[in-house]
């Protein structure tokens, strides 16, 4: 075995490790692959829509429009409103902004609710048998009460708001389970105060759960609101833009609708996962 | 000019800095049945332990992160508090922060204490120098090795000028010669800034090479078998025959201290 001493005199000498590579932004292979993911996506997307053309083209049925129909039918919608006169715009906002009168009140009350109860987890404990019951009444299900209690922008945004709260309430409150014990005592030692531990090691070790919780939630929130504007009081949302043209057997404005449901719901969602990745790139991402 | 004169370095003329008089039981679990020993102003005290005879309970008991069942850690004559002291700790598992890049994991220390940020970068610069992570600052802990991360936790340990500095075998996962590295420069800062160190190692070459003086623990429930000062003068060569018989003399005391197989 070596000798100490020597090792001790030599120290200041010790050749320091080559500099590495500064940073680690996602350039080269990544930055590639990821245009390829974009190239992938709108092949995939072309040839889906090929493929229903052609069907639809086949079929030659009105009741089955191709995406020709369906493009024709939303530059008209987009242009000249609908039957009503309103404009697709208004029907679109009214719809999101309901969503995120509900679903902002679903984050702010379930993240605060979530971490308290995860922090104190007895008064979960001896309230369970209230919270956890609401969680399995699906937010459609309030619909009929909802109706009969409320009007307006209140209806709509307590039906979202149920649709957002559990998920995001559920996901705060098993992620604060999640906090290492060795990451709080890392800051106690230090002599930190209960504030911090919160804000620096429980909130960053949460917050990945929470945006998943958000994602979820936001997912059940853009369905709730779609079936609440279909259920009527209403004279403008893309639901009841819908249900209108149904009435009217107009099926490419009735598609038309849906495809917007669904590209609002995907947009909203890489919004957060776009969130997700510039927040959380301290986390190792798991691939098989 | 005899008032200016420096204060001799000498052990019993040092006053008491950390005051241990504890017992400590995980329920049923008698770990520690009462415990005593003081550590002096400035003194590098070394303990070795067979594992699990409660070497880690201890250094927490010692950082005011768990509550003795029966007894007092005092600091400077108060009972411990990491608000009002100033306590470092180097964990024995793995204790970077995964959000926070090596940068702002040697700084945690720094900003729970408040230091104005100038100061903040100037230190953390300085100590990421010294345990040669220079150039690492932006990378996350996912990013770099085991020993790296190990290294990060000794840079935050020696970031803040602690009065106290915990270590739990900080360098178990270093290969030999960084390890060499490391414990010469932790005496380096030792001997340039001063402070109470109370380190844990299962390495008896290494509590001898560093330590003032080493105690050596019982299996559980632990006792001190022995509390031997080390007066080897510094730097200590690990060839010599006085650190040879010491080494000899700690590995029949924790050999001894092992609990016997036929005994149960
Ligand atoms: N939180 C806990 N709850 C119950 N028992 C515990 C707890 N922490 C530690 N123990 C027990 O206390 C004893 C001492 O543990 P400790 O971690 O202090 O050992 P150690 O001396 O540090 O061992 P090693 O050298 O292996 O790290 C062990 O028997 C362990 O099972
Ligand atoms: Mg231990």
């Amino acid at each position: 075995m070596s000798g100490h001493a020597p090792v001790l005199s030599s120290v200041r000498a010790e050749p320091q490790e080559p500099a590495p590579p500064a940073a680690v932004a996602p350039s080269g292979p990544r930055a590639r692959s990821r245009w390829w993911t974009v190239l992938w996506n709108c092949v995939s997307l072309a040839v889906a829509l090929v493929v229903w053309q052609i069907g639809a083209a086949e079929y030659h049925s009105p009741y089955l429009p191709g995406p020709a129909a369906i493009y024709e039918a939303f530059i008209d919608l987009a242009r000249h409103g609908d039957v009503l006169g309103n404009s697709l715009w208004s029907h679109i906002w009214a719809s999101v902004y309901r969503l995120l009168v509900g679903f902002g009140l679903g984050v702010v009350f379930g993240v605060p609710l979530g971490l308290l109860m995860g922090l104190y987890n007895s008064v979960y404990r001896n309230v369970r048998a209230v919270i956890e019951p609401f969680r399995f009444i699906p937010p459609i299900a309030w619909i009929p009460l909802a109706i009969i209690l409320f009007t307006g922008l209140t209806r709509y945004a307590f039906l979202i708001f149920l649709g957002a709260f559990f998920p995001v309430f559920t996901a705060t409150l098993i992620g604060v389970a999640r906090v290492e014990p060795i990451h709080r005592k890392v800051a106690l030692v230090y002599g930190a105060t209960k504030a911090y531990v919160l804000a620096r090691i429980v909130v960053p070790t949460v917050l990945p759960d929470i945006l998943g919780g958000m994602r979820v939630g936001l997912g059940t929130a853009w369905m709730t609101i779609v079936a609440a504007e279909l259920t009527g009081g209403t004279p403008i949302g893309l639901g009841r833009m819908m249900v209108n043209y149904s009435e009217l057997l107009r099926i490419p404005e009735v598609v038309v609708s849906m495809v917007l449901i669904g590209l609002i719901g995907f947009v909203l969602n890489e919004i957060l996962l776009l969130l997700e990745k510039y927040l959380f790139r301290w986390r190792w991402q798991v691939t098989l | 000019m005899m008032a200016t004169l420096p204060r001799p370095r000498d052990a019993a003329a040092r006053e008491v800095k950390v005051d241990v008089d504890i017992a400590h039981s995980f329920g049923a679990l008698c770990v520690h049945d009462g415990l005593q020993f003081a550590v002096r102003e400035n003194e590098f005290l070394c303990l070795c332990g067979p594992s699990g005879c409660g070497k880690t309970t201890l250094l927490d008991i010692l950082a005011g992160l768990l509550k003795p069942t029966r007894g007092r850690v005092l600091v400077h004559g108060e009972p411990v508090d990491p608000k009002r002291h100033n306590i470092s700790f180097v964990f024995q598992e793995p204790s970077t922060l995964p959000w926070l890049t090596v940068r702002n994991n040697v700084a945690v220390g720094l900003r729970i204490k408040k230091r104005p940020e100038a100061e903040v970068r100037r230190v953390v610069d300085d100590i990421l120098g010294v345990v040669n992570l220079r150039g690492y600052e932006d990378y996350y802990p996912h990013q770099i090795s085991g020993g790296m991360k190990q290294r990060v936790a000794i840079a935050r340990a020696f970031a803040t000028d602690a009065d106290v500095i915990l270590m739990d075998e900080p360098f178990v996962s270093l290969d030999q010669p960084t390890r060499e590295r490391m414990q010469a420069e932790v005496l380096s800062i030792w001997e340039r800034k001063k402070g109470t160190i109370i380190f844990v190692t299962h390495n008896l070459e290494e509590a001898v090479f560093l330590g003032d003086r080493t105690i050596v623990l019982s299996a559980k429930p632990a006792r001190i078998l022995a509390d031997v000062p080390i007066t080897l003068p510094r730097p200590r060569n690990t060839l010599s025959p006085e650190f040879m018989r010491l080494r000899t003399q700690f590995a029949s005391l924790l050999n001894s201290a092992l609990p016997s197989r036929s005994g149960r």
